[in-house]
């Protein structure tokens, strides 16, 4: 909220230096976000005229000015302006001057010419039209009808005398959104009186109520509605003092009614609206639900208002949107005679949701939303009425019209004093809580350690001690709070769930194997599933849209890590970077059947990797690790994964549970995202993990008797897997052979034949009660061929 | 017969003396102590020794066999070292070279500043708590005291996936769950992902938050501000001091804004801090009576406080990183340089 410093003075003096006001604001709650000194950045430019022009000597389109800007002698500037005449007033930026866009004039010479200084166009003094009739004009700014004398400070005849403070109002303080809500609180912090604004008027001999009639349909979403009539209305421009505070404050002057409106708004917070009243048909106010009906309201676009929308209407139509923006039906205009002034109260949430629903927001709809108190309408009115009056702009009725259906009766909290402090942690004095509090105007009495207070209407935030509590300590200050460290609470065990504790082991597994944690949205585009080349009725198709996305590329949540993955590795690979891993820890989000239950939420941990060192083993050795440290069983079994290679890529099994995949992405999938590197990808399920880790460990005996090691070598087909053959080698072993591993693979067409391999085995066989004999182990080995043999045709090479 | 043995001492401690190499000495072993070496030779003599010189002479021989046997020995020791001293630095590596072993990789910052926020909680008692990111309004909104069409909504713009769901636009509906599922005493830290329709230097539609709730008897906003003041410090430096501001939650009254001690300048007034000397962290306040008994929880007994920052936030002040689309941004080159 944008508040002039002179428009608050006339409410509250203010006997402190700004920066001291400021800071006294902050810490009551009021974050001041800027501070603008009007004419701050202007120096050194003054009101001259122009008393004498010349042709420049050397330049056709040059002319040499002599200037009186209240000196001794002329100042000599030169211009290459050509919209001014001897005689003219214009702004003069004399040497060594500072314009508002930064700019710093000197002395110089123009083609051989001495120039002390610059005269100014309006841009040039960063002025529009609002700001000064003729600012617009390209050229020089006359200012011909300046009563001020030559050499007056520019800032001074632009009337640039005061400071806006651009202060934060908090959503619950909706009685500060106006110069007289914030003169409340500085009234407060100051400690000085507040004085309230002129309410005085002089009527005329006839009502309202017999030139307009008024009708409220819907009490609940009006609960009052106040109107007046003003007759024989003159449009003319605002006094000058009320075109200064509106323009300091943002706001365009329009025409001395409309001003009005803006200038009650803005001072007293209650939104106003002024009807012509020859344009209300029949001189009906009637306060109903729209129609779908379609009005063109005063920013000329015209909405359609469906029944949810409380319409201002005549007998006929609609002549404005309840609280939110008037019609151009019926506003005020030059041939104006007769008007209607609306002071009203709509309710808070159906203005907030019409003005969503239209997308049409006004100073007025913001207030409304925040929540107007029931005691303002008659303020507002009786303040339009007193400038009315005091501008003799027209005849006011002697009484009005006031739909009402309220409730005033005196809300009462009472509360004890130690309840207070036992919030606040500290001891605030009785007396200090009831001087406070009344100083806000919440009227509080002290019995014994009970206070007794009285919500004002304009704070119907004030509910509960809390509430009372929050109040006392901001004026109290926040810098009597201690520090103190729950000293009178009871112990407690704080730590981790095994599962937040998985997810820190498998982040360190990551980063000791050099992968590099990544972050990114959780939601992506719709085409990612396309780039993943899932068919029409894959299941991660289904997925949770949101209806208000930022863009079509953040508009559904994921429900695979995998497209976040492929884009940061090809993001990477497309700055030229020759190598990366990466690794993230997030969330897929799985809808149900019922879209009114919440989607399934699975936690979810990928790996993604290219370049130097990247294969199918270096990011299947993480699945390795990970099934090391978490105790499982895996067993790899070949995937049909419509974004992965099909050769390249395994589900991981741990029984019958799936925990993921692993493998090379699919050549199409790269090469969509202009990849030529081939990328390899790891998806784990965390809630899979959770579920079938093993934590245990037990100590077993390390063997006494020696082992026996064999390795056998056998050629057999190159589509026979790895697991196959261990597991064969297994079953033939029998409990006497505790390991076995595949130590070397090898391929030659020549020596063992087109599609074979020779794999050589090593076996380590070892029992834990006495010595092997050399033919007990012999015996295992014939065993072990057989089954290689019987299962795959393998023979000894 | 004295004098030749004396002799032969001599003589062999000049062999030995001039042996280079390992091998030299055994030759001169075999030489002088072999079966047919010049000892030997020497004692085929003893049989012309008178009978009475025998003892003595037996005695002599022994003497010069064990000194010569020590000059080898000796001398091999020290060849032996010799060489072994050659041969390493023959093996001499070049020490500097890198190890061609995969690197270590990193955390991302954010995990970083995760991780040293919830152990410094975890150890004050506090426990994690965890919950949807696709989340009911009522939870969200409605039981925080953030009725339908309240202004307080228009603070968090919200992204709405269906009427009554929403992606949450802070941990606070994980203080919900957990206060209608549990009674006090509570202390839980509330880390993870929210949502809301903002995307510029300082904002990101998505990013992460911590919250805290404490509810017990007898808590007081002196609390808040201790445990606040301790997580600070942790979190920045011993030195650093907090400041509480008023401002407005509508789940928490009274409602603070925590101001720390620029962590760069110590107050001095800086760029990080805009020259206050001061930056803001988090948003904090004594938890609202009215969500208190939304949740079941007798607001006559009980008081609590609550608190939430954003951790992308933090990572930036505590990194100096000026924007916040870059923590997003993925770039290996960006996220190698944390560890």
């Amino acid at each position: 909220m944008k508040v002039s410093l002179n428009w608050l003075k006339d409410f509250v003096d203010i006997n402190v230096s700004l920066d001291e006001l400021c800071e006294k604001l902050v810490s009551a709650g009021f974050e001041v976000e800027e501070i603008i000194e009007q004419g701050k950045n202007f120096r050194n430019v003054k009101l001259g005229k122009i008393e004498q022009i010349t042709k420049h000597p050397d330049a056709d389109k040059l002319q040499i000015c002599q200037i009186n800007v209240g000196l001794e002698e002329n100042v000599q500037i030169v211009t290459g302006a050509n919209n001014i005449k001897e005689g003219d007033l214009v702004p003069v930026a004399l040497h060594d001057s500072l314009l508002p866009t930064g700019q710093v004039i000197k002395k110089g010479k123009l083609r051989g010419v001495d120039s002390f200084g610059m005269l100014c166009s309006g841009e040039e003094l960063m002025l529009t039209e609002a700001d000064y009739a003729g600012a617009g004009v390209y050229g020089i700014l006359i200012m011909n009808k300046e009563k001020f004398p030559v050499g007056t400070d520019i800032v001074e005849v632009l009337g640039y005398d005061d400071v806006i403070l651009d202060i934060g109002v908090t959503a619950n303080r909706s009685d500060c959104n106006s110069v007289l809500g914030i003169a409340r609180e500085v009234s407060t912090v100051l400690k000085t009186p507040l004085k309230m604004p002129n309410f005085e008027y002089k009527v005329e001999d006839f009502d309202t109520k017999d030139f307009v009639g008024v009708e409220v349909q819907n009490s609940e979403l009006c609960p009052r509605y106040m109107a007046e009539v003003v007759k024989d209305i003159k449009i003319v421009p605002s006094a000058e003092l009320i075109q200064k505070r509106l323009k300091a404050v943002g706001l365009r002057p329009i025409n001395n009614i409309v001003d009005i409106t803006n200038y009650v708004l803005i001072e007293i917070g209650q939104p106003m609206h002024a009807f012509d009243l020859a344009f209300l048909d029949d001189s009906k106010i009637v306060v109903r639900n729209a129609r779908d009906e379609k009005i063109v309201a005063l920013d000329n676009n015209e909405y359609t208002l469906d029944n949810s929308i409380l319409a201002i209407c005549d007998s006929n139509k609609p002549c404005a949107v309840a609280g939110i923006m008037g019609g151009s039906n019926s506003c005020i205009n030059e041939n104006t005679k007769d008007i209607v002034f609306e002071s009203a109260k709509f309710l808070r949430d159906n203005i907030r949701r019409s003005s969503r629903k239209l997308n049409l927001r006004s100073d007025s709809s913001f207030r409304f939303e925040r929540g107007i108190d029931f005691e303002s309408q008659a303020m507002g009115m009786k303040r339009a009425l007193a400038l009315i009056s005091q501008y003799g702009y027209g005849k006011i009725a002697r009484s009005w019209v006031d739909e009402k259906c309220v409730d005033l009766s005196e809300q009462t909290i009472q509360v004890t004093t130690d309840k207070i402090n036992s919030i606040l942690g500290i001891e605030v004095p009785a007396q200090t809580m009831v001087d406070i509090l009344n100083s806000l105007q919440i009227k509080t009495t002290l019995d014994g350690n009970v206070l007794t207070c009285v919500q004002p209407s304009f704070r119907d935030d004030i509910e509960n001690a809390n509430d009372l509590a929050e109040e006392i300590i901001r004026l109290y200050g926040y810098d009597h709070i201690n520090c103190t460290l729950m000293d009178n609470s009871h112990q407690t065990i704080g730590g981790k769930t095994q599962a937040q504790k998985n997810v820190d082991i498998l982040k360190e597994i990551a980063v000791a194997k050099g992968y590099n944690e990544i972050l990114t949205y959780s939601f992506t585009s719709p085409k990612a599933f396309d780039v993943l080349r899932m068919e029409e009725n894959d299941p991660l198709r289904k997925s949770v849209r949101i209806l208000n996305p930022l863009g079509e590329d953040m508009s559904v949540m994921r429900t695979t890590l995998s497209y976040s993955m492929l884009n940061a590795l090809a993001k990477n690979y497309l700055k030229s970077i020759k190598s990366a891993r990466l690794f993230e820890v997030s969330h897929v989000y799985l809808p149900t059947d019922d879209m009114t239950v919440q989607p399934e939420e699975r936690n979810m941990l990928v790996f993604g990797m290219y370049g130097e060192g990247a294969d199918y083993y270096a990011i299947k050795s993480m699945v390795e690790v990970v099934a090391q440290k978490f105790g499982l069983n895996v067993d790899y079994v070949r995937a049909n994964i419509s974004y992965m290679h099909s050769g390249r890529t395994a589900d991981i099994m741990v029984g019958e549970k799936k925990l993921g995949y692993v493998g090379e992405v699919h050549p199409l999938v790269s090469a969509s995202l202009d990849v030529k590197d081939r990328m390899y990808l790891c998806e784990l399920d965390l809630e899979v993990l959770n579920e079938v880790a093993d934590y245990s460990y037990k100590f077993q005996e390390i063997a006494k008797y020696p082992p026996v090691e064999r390795d056998i070598a056998v050629v057999l087909d190159e589509s026979v897997l790895a697991a196959d053959i261990l597991r064969a080698v297994e079953k033939g072993g029998g409990n006497m052979l505790c390991d076995k591993y595949i130590f070397d693979i090898y391929r030659n067409p020549l020596a063992i034949g087109q599609d074979k391999k020779s794999v050589a085995i090593k076996l380590i066989f070892r029992l834990a009660d006495r010595t092997l004999t050399e033919d007990e182990v012999n015996g295992k080995i014939n065993r072990i061929l057989t089954k290689l043999s019987q299962e795959f045709g393998a023979t000894l090479r | 017969m004295k004098e030749k043995i004396t002799k032969l001492i001599e003589h062999a401690k000049q062999a030995v003396a001039q042996c280079e190499i390992v091998s030299q000495i055994n030759d001169a072993k075999v030489k002088f102590l072999g079966k047919n070496g010049e000892l030997t030779a020497l004692l085929k003599g003893m049989k012309d020794v008178p009978a009475d010189q025998k003892p003595e002479i037996g005695k002599f021989v022994n003497h010069a066999r064990d000194v010569i046997g020590e000059l080898l020995e000796n001398k091999s020791k020290e060849l032996a070292a010799k060489e072994l001293e050659a041969k390493m630095k023959k093996e001499s590596l070049d020490i500097t070279l890198d190890s061609g072993e995969t690197k270590r990789g990193s955390l991302h910052p954010c995990t970083l500043v995760q991780n040293q926020i919830i152990d410094i909680f975890t150890g004050l008692g506090f426990k994690i708590a965890q919950g949807p990111e696709i989340e009911l309004d009522f939870f969200n909104f409605q039981a925080l005291n953030i009725p339908k069409d309240h202004p307080a909504r228009d603070m968090q713009d919200t992204f709405y996936v269906g009427d009554e769901m929403l992606l949450r636009t802070h941990t606070s509906p994980v203080q919900v769950r957990t206060m209608t599922n549990q009674q006090p005493p509570i202390r839980i830290i509330c880390p993870g992902k929210v949502y809301r329709p903002d995307d510029d230097a300082t904002h990101s539609p998505m990013f992460q938050q911590i919250e805290g709730l404490v509810v017990d008897e007898h808590i007081t906003l002196c609390d808040l501000k201790g445990i606040l003041e301790k997580f600070a410090q942790e979190l920045f430096d011993e030195n650093t001091k907090t400041r509480l501001r008023p401002s407005y939650f509508p789940f928490t009254e009274p409602s603070v804004e925590v101001d720390v001690t620029c962590s760069v300048c110590h107050g001095k007034g800086c760029r990080i801090c805009k020259g206050t000397g001061w930056i803001e962290i988090l948003g904090a306040g004594i938890v609202n009576p009215k969500v208190l008994d939304n949740c079941g929880i007798d607001s006559t007994k009980y008081t609590g406080f609550a608190f939430g920052l954003g951790i992308e936030r933090i990572a930036m002040i505590k990194y100096g990183i000026p924007d916040m689309r870059i923590l997003f941004d993925n770039d290996v080159r960006f996220l190698k340089e944390f560890k």
